[in-house]
C-alpha cells in the first residue's frame, strides 16, 4: 500500500506539487491504480525481456554539419529571450 | 599519529572532436554566440527524436581499444532522468548497464595498473550562466558527444592521479578522438576520494570533488581534501558522503548545493534509439586505425638509444613524434634527429599548442638529409647546427646553404699542410701537449677545424697532428 | 466501391468543383457546427485557402493531382506544425508554436493537403474520452450527449461530423481505434515503425503510432500509403512492407479468422451480437473460423499502463516553462518555478500518470513493475506470434461498450482504463489493427469491429476489411447531419 510519504517523494522526483488538501485523495487514487498494476504479478507467464522491434540495430547518422536554426527561431517561444539566452530567473 | 593513505577513483568526461553533436547535425565548434548552434533536437522541443552519430560510437570504441578495454558486442543507450535547466529533455541520454567498453587499464610509469571499469558515450548538457542573481541557459554545448571513463579506486597518491590524467589526455589526443583541453572544458575530472589508516583494508567514506578545470586546481583540491578527511578522522569525526566543489580562491573544498535529489535517475532503455552491435571485424578494422601509442613509442625510442628526457619530450605530441619517426628512418644515429628536434626546434616551438600543431616549414626529409650529411662526416655538427637554423628560417633544404666547397672533404695533402700550419701557429699548445697535457691536442684540432671552416674530418686531423707531434 | 477521397479527387480533377469551393464548404461547416462538436481546437482558415489556391492553380494549368492533393483534412493537436500552435490540448503548451514540421505533415504538405485545423484530444493523449482536454471534450456526432472517444476524439468527431475528409490521429493504447469505433469510422493503427514519429509529441515512445481516421477502407489505404515511409529522422522507423492501395481489391485465397476468447469477456451483448453477425458475413465469404485463447491479453492492460506511464513520466519531464509553453507567474526559486509550472500546467490525469510512471521506475520498484512489465511484453508478442501461426487476422471488439455518456470517464479511473482492454494488446505487440463499423446499438451509437494482423501485414488487413465493406455494401457507414459539404 503506497503511503502519503511515498507519494510526496515521488512528487519531488516528478517535480510536481501535491497540495495538502489533495494528498489523501491522491494517495487513495494511486493505491487503486497500483493495485491494478500489481495484477501483473499474478501472471505466470515469463518470457525474454522485450528487446524492441524486429532486431533493429545500428541506425546511425553520418558526422556531417548542417546549418543550425537561426537564434530568433530558437528563442521564439520565450519571446526572444534575453541577450541571446533563455532566462531562468530565480525569483519573480 | 597514525599514517593515512589516500584512495581515489576518477570519472573523466572527455568531449569528442566529432564535427557534429551526438544526436543532431549541429556543429560542435567551440565558442559561438549563445544558442546559435542549436536545432529542435538539441533543445529538446516536443516531438523531436535523436539520431546517433556514427563517428561518436567509433571514437568511443577507439578510446576503448587504446586503453585495453573489451569492446562489448552489444551495447545500448539509456535515459538518465533528472531535472536541471541545462538539460532540455529532463533526461540525459547515456549508457547504464551495457556500456560501449569495459575492463581496460592504463599503466603508470611505475608499473602500477589503473583499472578502467568502463567507457561509455553520452550527451553533454547546455551551460548555465549566472549573473546578478539570475540564471541564463546557452544550449550550444547541449548534445556535444562525451565519453565517460570510470576507474576503479586504484589511485594511492595525488601524483598518480596527475600522471593518469596526463597519460589519458595524451592517449586521447594521439588517437584523435579529442583535443582534451581542460581549460576549454573538453576534459573534465571528478574525483572520488577517501582515506584510511595505512594497513587497513576497509575503504573509508568517500567524497566526490567535481568540476576541477586545471591540473593545478586538481592537485590542490585533492591535497586539501586528503588533509581535511585525515583531520576529521583524527578528531574522531566521521567523513560525510557528499559532493564537493573546489573553491580556488579559498583553496578549500566546499559542499555543492545539491542538484535537488538527483539521486534516483530511474534509468531505462532509451526507446527512441536502437541497440549498437559491433562485430569482431569492425573492431579489428578500428584497431587497425590506431597509431603507435605513446608508451610503445617511448619504449622504442629508448631502445634506439635516445635518452629518457628526449624520448619523453618527443612523444608528448603525436605530430612531433611522427615527424621524428620519418626523419630518423634509416639513420644509424637517430639520436641526431632527436637532438635537432629537442635541442633546436623546441626552442622555437615552445608551447604545448605549438608542439601539438607542429607547423614547421622544415620537412622530415630535409632533416633526414641533414642528419645523413652529419653521419657520413661530410658536414660537422657545428655547421649542421647553424645550417639548421637557416633551414627553419626559410624552409629550404641544407643544400641551399652549404656549397659544394663546404661539403667537399679536404683531401689528405691539403689537410697535412693545414696541420703543419696549425702546429706552427700554436706553439704554446704544442709545448703543452709535449709536456704531457693531452687536452692541448683538442685545442689544436679545434684550430684545424676553424681553419677549414668545418670541412675537415676531425678524427683524421687529430691523427695527423699526433703523428707530426710524435715525430717531433 | 470508391472511397470518398478518390471521389473528391475526381471532382477536383474534372473541375466539377474548385479546391477553394471545396475547402470553403468544409470551413463553413466548421464555423456552423464546431461550437457543438468541439472537434477543432484551432482552425487554420487562411492557410487552408492558400493551399487550395495553389491546387486550383495547378488544375488551371492542366496538371494531374496526386491522390491526396487538395483534400481538406486535419491533424491531431499533438502533431507538430511549424507556425501553427500545437498544444496537446494542455495548458502547459498554450502558446507553443513549433519551429519545425512533423515528418508526416511535411510529406502531406508537399502534396498540398489542405489543413483545415488542429483537432481536439485528451491532454497529452492520456485518456479515453477526450474529456481531459483543456478545451473540453469533443462530442459524438451520432449523439452529442456522448463522447467522441479518446484520445483522438477531435479527429473522429471532425470526420464523422463531415467537417474533414480524413484526419490523422495517434494511437498508443487504442486512441485511434476507440474513437473510430465510437464514431462509426475506419481507424488504423499501423505496425510500430511504419509511420515516422518525428514531430509527434511523445506520450509513450515505444507504443505511439500515427494513423488515419477515414470514412472507408479505401480512404484508409490511400492515406496510410501516403504517410508511411522509412524516415531518417526517426531511428525506430522502418516504413511499410508494400503499398496497400494497389492491391486493396484482391481477395485473399484462403482466409482464417481467429476469435480470441479473452477479448469477449465482459462485452456488451449488443456488441457481441454485431460481431457474431460480422463473423457470419466472413463465413459466407468462405472464411474459416478458429477459436483461440491468449492468456496474455488478460494482463496486457496493467502491462500497458506500467510501460506507458513510465515512458510518459520521462517524456513529460521537459515541460518546465524554460524554453516554451506556460510558466507560472510567482516563485522564489528555480525549483519552485518548475514545480508550480508543472502542477498548474498539467491536468490531474496527466499528473497521476506521471506519478505512477516515476514510481514504477524508481529504485526499489523497478524490478517488480517496469522490468516485470517488459518481460510480460515479450510474452504478449509471443502470444500473438502463436495466434498468427494459426490464423490470418483476429476479429475482436474494439471496445466492450459503445460511446460513453459525457462525464462518465472521470468517475472511476480504473474502470475507464478497463475499457482499453481490447485495444491495448496490439500496441504492446507493435502489430497493426483497425476498427471499422459493423453495427449500431439500440441508441443508434456505432459498434466497432477490430481486425488485427501480424506485423507489416497492413495490405492483407486492409484487403480483409475491404471484403467486409463490399459484402455488406457499406451499410454500416451512416452519414451524420453535421457539416455543410455535400460531398463529404
Amino acid at each position: 500500500m503506497i503511503t502519503e510519504e511515498e507519494i510526496l517523494e515521488i512528487a519531488v522526483l516528478s517535480k510536481l506539487y501535491v497540495p495538502e488538501e489533495q494528498l489523501e485523495q491522491l494517495t487513495k487514487d494511486m493505491a487503486e491504480i497500483l493495485a491494478f498494476a500489481d495484477t501483473i504479478n499474478t501472471a505466470g507467464a515469463q518470457a525474454e525481456v522485450y528487446e524492441g522491434l524486429d532486431g533493429l540495430s545500428n541506425v546511425f547518422r553520418e558526422d556531417e554539419v548542417e546549418q543550425s536554426y537561426p537564434i530568433q527561431e530558437i528563442l521564439q517561444n520565450v519571446g526572444g529571450g534575453e541577450n541571446g539566452y533563455f532566462p531562468v530567473h530565480k525569483s519573480r | 599519529m597514525r599514517e593515512y593513505e589516500l584512495i581515489a577513483g576518477l570519472e573523466t568526461h572527455i568531449e569528442l572532436s566529432t564535427k557534429t553533436k551526438i544526436f543532431c547535425s549541429c556543429t560542435t565548434a567551440f565558442g559561438g554566440e549563445p544558442n546559435t548552434h542549436c536545432c529542435p533536437i538539441c533543445i529538446g522541443l516536443p516531438g523531436t527524436l535523436p539520431k546517433l552519430n556514427r563517428q561518436a560510437v567509433r571514437y568511443g570504441i577507439l578510446a576503448g581499444l587504446a586503453t585495453n578495454c573489451t569492446i562489448n558486442p552489444v551495447s545500448k543507450m539509456d535515459r538518465k532522468n533528472y531535472v536541471y535547466p541545462d538539460l532540455p529533455k529532463a533526461y540525459q541520454v547515456s549508457q547504464y548497464d551495457k556500456p560501449l567498453c569495459s575492463d581496460g587499464y592504463i599503466l603508470l610509469d611505475s608499473g602500477r595498473k589503473i583499472r578502467l571499469t568502463r567507457i561509455h558515450i553520452e550527451e553533454d548538457a547546455g551551460k548555465l550562466v549566472h549573473e546578478r542573481g539570475n540564471s541564463f541557459v546557452d544550449y550550444n554545448r547541449g548534445g556535444v558527444p562525451l565519453i565517460e571513463i570510470v576507474t576503479e579506486p586504484d589511485f594511492r597518491s595525488v601524483d598518480e592521479v596527475r600522471e593518469y590524467v596526463e597519460k589519458l589526455q595524451l592517449l586521447m589526443k594521439y588517437i584523435g578522438v579529442s583535443d582534451c583541453k581542460m581549460q576549454e572544458g573538453s576534459l573534465r575530472c571528478d574525483v572520488n576520494i577517501s582515506v584510511r589508516p595505512k594497513g587497513s583494508l576497509a575503504l573509508g567514506t568517500r567524497t566526490e570533488i567535481k568540476n576541477m578545470n586545471s591540473f593545478a586546481f586538481m592537485e590542490q583540491a585533492l591535497e586539501y581534501e586528503f588533509e581535511r578527511q585525515v583531520d576529521l578522522l583524527e578528531s574522531g569525526e566521521p567523513v560525510v558522503q557528499e559532493t564537493l566543489r573546489y573553491n580556488d580562491m579559498t583553496g578549500e573544498t566546499e559542499s555543492m548545493r545539491s542538484k535537488e535529489d538527483a539521486h534516483d535517475y530511474r534509468y531505462f532503455k532509451e526507446p527512441d534509439l536502437v541497440t549498437i552491435c559491433t562485430s569482431p571485424e569492425e573492431i579489428e578494422q578500428l584497431r587497425a586505425l590506431l597509431p603507435e601509442l605513446p608508451d610503445r613509442k617511448k619504449a622504442r625510442y629508448l631502445s634506439m638509444g635516445i635518452h629518457e628526457g628526449g624520448a619523453a619530450a618527443l612523444i608528448r605530441s603525436r605530430k612531433v613524434a611522427e615527424f621524428f619517426d620519418e626523419a630518423a628512418k634509416g639513420l644509424q644515429t637517430p639520436q641526431l634527429a632527436a637532438a635537432f628536434i629537442v635541442g633546436q626546434m623546441f626552442s622555437r616551438y615552445s608551447t604545448a599548442t605549438q608542439r601539438d600543431e607542429w607547423e614547421t616549414p622544415v620537412t622530415p626529409s630535409q632533416l633526414h638529409e641533414l642528419c645523413v650529411m652529419v653521419e657520413s662526416g661530410r658536414c660537422n655538427r657545428g655547421l649542421a647546427k647553424t645550417t639548421f637554423e637557416k633551414m627553419m628560417d626559410t624552409g629550404k633544404g641544407a643544400t641551399a646553404f652549404l656549397s659544394a666547397d663546404d661539403l667537399a672533404e679536404i683531401d689528405n695533402n691539403q689537410l697535412k699542410k693545414i696541420c703543419q700550419e696549425v702546429l706552427a701557429e700554436n706553439v704554446s699548445a704544442v709545448q703543452s701537449y709535449l709536456g704531457g697535457k693531452e687536452t692541448a691536442l683538442k685545442a689544436l684540432v679545434g684550430a684545424v677545424m676553424r681553419k677549414t671552416r668545418g670541412r675537415a674530418n676531425a678524427a683524421k686531423a687529430e691523427q695527423l697532428l699526433v703523428d707530426s707531434l710524435k715525430k717531433g | 466501391m470508391t472511397g470518398m477521397i478518390e471521389k473528391l479527387n475526381s471532382l477536383l480533377q474534372k473541375k466539377k468543383i474548385s479546391c477553394i469551393e471545396l475547402t470553403r464548404a468544409y470551413l463553413n461547416g466548421i464555423a456552423r457546427d464546431n461550437g457543438v462538436l468541439n472537434a477543432y481546437v484551432r482552425v487554420t482558415e487562411e492557410r487552408a485557402l492558400e493551399t487550395a489556391a495553389v491546387v486550383d492553380h495547378k488544375l488551371a494549368a492542366g496538371q494531374i493531382l496526386s491522390p491526396l492533393e487538395g483534400i481538406p483534412m486535419t491533424l491531431k493537436d499533438n502533431i507538430s506544425t511549424r507556425g501553427v500552435e500545437t498544444t496537446c490540448c494542455s495548458k502547459i503548451l498554450q502558446g507553443y508554436t513549433p519551429i519545425y514540421d512533423a515528418s508526416v505533415w511535411q510529406t502531406l504538405k508537399r502534396q498540398n493537403a489542405v489543413l483545415l485545423g488542429k483537432t481536439n484530444m485528451d491532454e497529452f493523449a492520456m485518456g479515453s474520452s477526450c474529456e481531459t482536454s483543456c478545451y473540453g471534450g469533443a462530442v459524438n456526432p451520432f449523439d452529442i450527449d456522448c463522447v467522441a472517444g479518446g484520445s483522438s476524439g477531435g479527429g473522429a468527431a471532425a470526420v464523422a461530423g463531415n467537417l474533414a475528409a480524413y484526419a490523422l490521429g495517434s494511437d498508443t493504447g487504442g486512441s485511434i481505434r476507440q474513437p473510430a469505433g465510437f464514431c462509426g469510422l475506419v481507424g488504423l493503427k499501423p505496425t510500430y515503425g511504419t509511420v515516422s514519429r518525428f514531430g509527434l509529441i511523445a506520450y509513450a515512445s515505444s507504443l505511439d503510432q500515427i494513423g488515419p481516421l477515414c470514412k472507408s477502407v479505401a480512404d484508409t489505404a490511400l492515406v496510410f500509403d501516403a504517410i508511411s515511409c522509412q524516415d531518417p529522422m526517426d531511428s525506430t522507423s522502418i516504413g511499410q512492407k508494400e503499398p496497400t492501395w494497389p492491391q486493396l481489391t484482391q481477395k485473399p485465397e484462403k482466409l482464417i479468422i481467429g476469435i480470441v476468447k479473452e477479448y469477449f469477456k465482459g462485452v456488451n451483448p449488443q456488441i457481441e451480437k454485431a460481431l457474431q453477425n460480422a463473423v457470419h458475413t466472413y463465413e459466407k465469404m468462405g472464411a474459416e473460423i478458429v477459436k483461440l485463447s491468449m492468456p496474455a491479453v488478460s494482463y496486457a492492460l496493467p502491462v500497458y499502463y506500467i510501460l506507458a506511464c513510465a515512458e510518459a513520466s520521462s517524456n513529460l519531464g521537459r515541460y518546465d516553462g524554460i524554453r516554451y509553453g506556460y510558466r507560472t507567474k510567482h516563485y522564489n526559486s528555480v525549483y519552485e518555478m518548475i514545480c508550480k509550472t508543472r502542477s498548474e500546467g498539467f491536468g490531474p490525469e496527466v499528473q497521476r500518470r506521471i506519478l505512477l510512471g516515476s514510481y514504477v521506475l524508481s529504485a526499489g520498484y523497478y524490478d517488480a513493475y517496469y522490468k516485470k512489465a517488459q518481460n510480460l511484453r515479450g510474452a504478449v508478442v509471443q502470444g500473438f506470434d502463436e495466434a498468427f501461426s494459426r490464423c490470418d487476422v483476429i476479429l475482436a471488439p474494439t471496445v466492450p461498450a459503445t460511446a460513453f455518456p459525457k462525464g462518465f470517464a472521470a468517475q472511476d479511473q480504473v474502470q475507464t482504463y478497463q475499457t482499453d482492454v481490447c485495444t491495448v494488446p496490439v500496441n504492446i505487440a507493435g502489430i497493426p489493427a483497425l476498427s471499422m463499423p459493423c453495427g449500431y446499438d439500440k441508441k443508434g451509437l456505432p459498434i466497432g469491429m477490430q481486425l488485427i494482423a501480424n506485423r507489416f501485414e497492413e495490405a492483407k488487413l486492409l484487403q480483409i476489411a475491404y471484403q467486409f465493406e463490399q459484402a455488406t455494401d457499406g451499410e454500416f457507414y451512416r452519414k451524420t447531419k453535421w457539416g455543410c459539404c455535400q460531398y463529404a
